[in-house]
C-alpha cells in the first residue's frame, strides 16, 4: 500500500558558520552559509579579519618604505605586487626605467605569477578531493621558483627589490642559467599537473559545471583575472594595456567559455604555459645594462597629481591608485585588490549548489586574505 | 604632513587645449545637461561630476553607445580636509577599451551620495569600504554594513587625515580591559 503524502515534506533552513579558521577559507574568512539539506541558499561573507590598515601606513612611509607593505599586501604574487607600486611612483616621478630593469621585472612577475598558480593548484587538488600527489608537487616546483628569487633578493617571500626607477641591485652572474634551470623543472611540473588534474576522474566530476557564471555578471561584479577569462571575457591588462615589454614578446590571453570551476582551473594551467613562453623570450633578450636611471635623487619626491595604475597580477587586476600633493609620501595610496572584487560574485556563483561545492568555488577564486584585507 | 608645497589646483591653464586627442569630446557629448569638467591626469582624463548628479553621469556613461563604461575598476575616496571628500570612479570599457576617472567632491558638512551598486554590482563592498573609512554615506547602498571594520566601529573614519594613526590601545580606550595599574 502507497501512502501518498498531503503535503511536500518541509526541511527547516540551517545556518551554517564557516572559518575565520577552517583550511577550506584559504586563510581569515569566514561566511555564514544558509543551507536547506546540502544545498546553499544564501551566504553572507565576513572579511576584515586580516585588516592592517596598510593604506593608512603608506602615508607615513616615504616612497621607498612602502614597498614593503607591498609585499605583506599580496604575499603570494609580491613581485606583482610591488611592481603596480613602483610603476605608480614611476609615473608621478615621471621616472625613465632602464630596458634591462624592465626585462628583469618582466622576468620575475612571470615566476611569481608561476609560483603563486603552482600554489593554487596545490591547495586547489586538497579542496577538490585531489590530496597529497598534486601538492606536494605543486610546492616542489614552487621551491625552485622561491630559491632563484632568495637568490636574487635574499628573501623567500618578502622581496622588496623592486625600486621605484629600477631594481635594488643587479641580479647574479648565474641568474640567466639558473632561470632555464628552474623553467624546465617548472614546465615539468606544469605536464605533471596536466597528467594528474585535468582528466582525472574524481577532479573533473566535482568541478565541471560547479560555479558558473556569465561573461556579462562577471563583468559587472568587477572580476578580473583567470576568474573572468574563464567566462570568455579576454580581459588581461597585459594585453589591453600593455606596460613593461609584453607588446615585444609573443604570447597568448587564455580564455575559456564555459565558466565555471574547471575552466578557472584549465585557465591558469594554460596561463603558466604562457608565462614560461614569456620568460624564455626575456632571458634571450636579456643584455647587460644599467637597472636604474643615472640621475636618482636620494630622496624621492613626485610633484602633485594623482594616477591608478593597474597590472595583470595573478588574480587579476592589482592596481594602485597613488595621490600626491608634492613631498616624500603619498598623500593617499589605494590598493585595488583582485580578491575583493572577485569575492562579491561568490555568493553569486555558489548559491543554489551543495556545500561541498561552495567550498570548491571559493577555491577556484583562489583569494589570498591579506590582499583583500589589506 | 611635511610638503611645503601648497595644495593648488593640479588643473591644467587651459583644459580644453590639453584634452584634445582624448575621449573627453564623446564624454562631454555623454554628459549633456550635467556640468561637468573636466583635466587630464598622468594617464586618464579625470571628469569632475557634481555629486547630486552622480548616478545620473554614471548611467550616461555606462549606456552610451561609443563610451559603453560597463566595468568599475576601482571606487574610493580621497579626504582633502577642508576641501571635502573626493569620491572617485575608476572606469573601464571591457569592450572599447578606455579608461575614465570620474571625481565627486563632497564637501565636509555634507558627505551624502547616491549609491551606483544599481549600475555595477562591483560598488557594493568598494562603497561599503568607503563608508566606514571615510564617513561617506551612500543613499540607497542596500547593505550597509562595515566591511573590513568591526560591526561598532561605525563613529571613527580610519583613513580621514584627522584620524591619529595610533596603538589600539590608545584608540579603544578602556575596551582592551587594560588598566593603569597593570602596565
Amino acid at each position: 500500500m502507497v501512502i501518498e503524502s498531503a503535503h511536500e515534506f518541509e526541511t527547516q533552513d540551517l545556518l551554517l558558520n564557516v572559518g575565520p579558521q577552517h583550511p577550506s577559507t584559504h586563510g581569515v574568512f569566514r561566511m555564514v552559509m544558509q543551507v536547506d539539506g546540502e544545498v546553499v541558499r544564501d551566504i553572507i561573507p565576513y572579511i576584515g579579519y586580516l585588516h592592517r590598515g596598510a593604506e593608512k601606513l603608506c602615508e607615513t612611509m616615504d616612497y621607498r618604505q612602502g614597498i614593503g607593505f607591498m609585499d605583506r599586501t599580496e604575499y603570494l604574487a609580491a613581485m606583482n605586487a610591488e611592481l603596480s607600486y613602483v610603476m605608480a611612483v614611476e609615473a608621478l616621478a615621471e621616472l625613465e626605467v632602464p630596458d634591462r630593469a624592465q626585462w628583469i621585472r618582466m622576468i620575475l612577475v612571470e615566476l611569481n605569477r608561476l609560483s603563486s598558480h603552482l600554489m593554487f593548484m596545490g591547495a586547489f587538488g586538497i579542496d577538490v578531493g585531489v590530496f597529497g600527489t598534486p601538492f606536494i608537487y605543486a610546492w616542489r616546483e614552487r621551491e625552485a621558483i622561491i630559491d632563484l628569487f632568495e637568490e636574487i633578493s635574499g628573501d623567500r617571500m618578502m622581496y622588496a627589490y623592486l625600486r621605484p626607477g629600477g631594481l635594488a641591485w643587479d641580479v647574479p652572474t648565474n641568474f640567466v642559467a639558473r632561470c632555464r634551470e628552474t623553467l624546465t623543472a617548472v614546465r615539468q611540473g606544469i605536464a605533471d599537473f596536466d597528467g594528474l588534474l585535468t582528466k582525472n576522474e574524481i577532479f573533473v566530476a566535482r568541478t565541471q559545471g560547479i560555479g558558473f557564471i556569465s561573461a556579462a555578471d562577471a563583468i559587472d561584479f568587477g572580476m578580473s583575472g583567470p576568474s573572468i577569462r574563464a567566462s570568455g571575457v579576454p580581459l588581461d591588462v597585459r594585453r589591453e594595456e600593455p606596460y613593461l615589454k609584453y607588446n615585444d614578446v609573443k604570447w597568448d590571453v587564455i580564455t575559456h567559455t564555459d565558466g565555471d570551476v574547471y575552466a578557472r582551473y584549465l585557465c591558469r594551467l594554460g596561463e603558466m604555459r604562457e608565462s614560461v613562453k614569456i620568460v624564455e623570450q626575456c632571458l634571450d633578450r636579456l643584455e647587460p645594462g644599467a637597472i636604474m636611471p643615472e640621475k636618482m635623487p636620494r630622496m624621492l619626491r613626485t610633484p602633485p597629481g594623482e594616477v591608478y595604475i593597474r597590472t595583470e597580477a595573478p588574480r587579476g587586476e592589482f592596481g594602485v591608485y597613488l595621490v600626491s600633493k608634492g613631498g616624500n609620501r603619498p598623500y593617499r595610496l589605494k590598493v585595488r585588490s583582485a580578491c575583493l572584487s572577485n569575492l562579491q560574485a561568490l555568493k553569486h556563483m555558489s548559491v543554489g549548489q551543495y556545500v561541498a561545492d561552495a567550498i570548491i568555488v571559493l577555491g577556484s577564486i583562489d583569494i589570498v586574505l591579506s590582499e583583500v584585507d589589506r | 604632513m611635511t610638503s611645503e608645497e601648497t595644495t593648488e589646483s593640479t588643473e591644467a591653464a587651459a583644459p580644453t587645449a590639453t584634452l584634445d586627442g582624448t575621449i573627453w569630446a564623446e564624454v562631454d557629448r555623454a554628459l549633456s545637461g550635467i556640468t561637468a569638467s573636466a583635466e587630464r591626469g598622468v594617464l586618464d582624463v579625470i571628469v569632475h561630476v557634481p555629486p547630486a548628479e552622480i548616478v545620473r553621469a554614471l548611467k550616461a556613461l555606462k549606456a552610451d553607445a561609443t563610451l559603453k563604461f560597463d566595468y568599475l575598476r576601482s571606487l574610493t575616496a580621497v579626504d582633502n580636509e577642508a576641501d571635502g571628500i573626493d569620491v572617485v570612479y575608476h572606469l573601464y570599457s571591457t569592450t572599447a577599451r578606455h579608461n575614465l576617472t570620474v571625481k565627486a567632491t563632497l564637501p565636509p558638512t555634507n558627505l551624502f551620495i547616491d549609491t551606483a551598486t544599481s549600475i555595477w554590482r562591483a560598488a557594493d563592498w568598494l562603497e561599503r569600504e568607503t563608508a566606514e573609512m571615510f564617513g561617506v554615506r551612500f543613499n540607497g547602498h542596500p547593505d550597509p554594513r562595515t566591511l573590513l571594520m568591526p560591526e561598532d566601529m561605525d563613529d571613527t573614519f580610519p583613513l580621514r587625515k584627522d584620524h591619529p594613526l595610533a596603538e589600539i590601545e590608545i584608540l579603544q580606550g578602556e575596551g582592551m580591559g587594560y588598566s593603569e595599574e597593570d602596565q
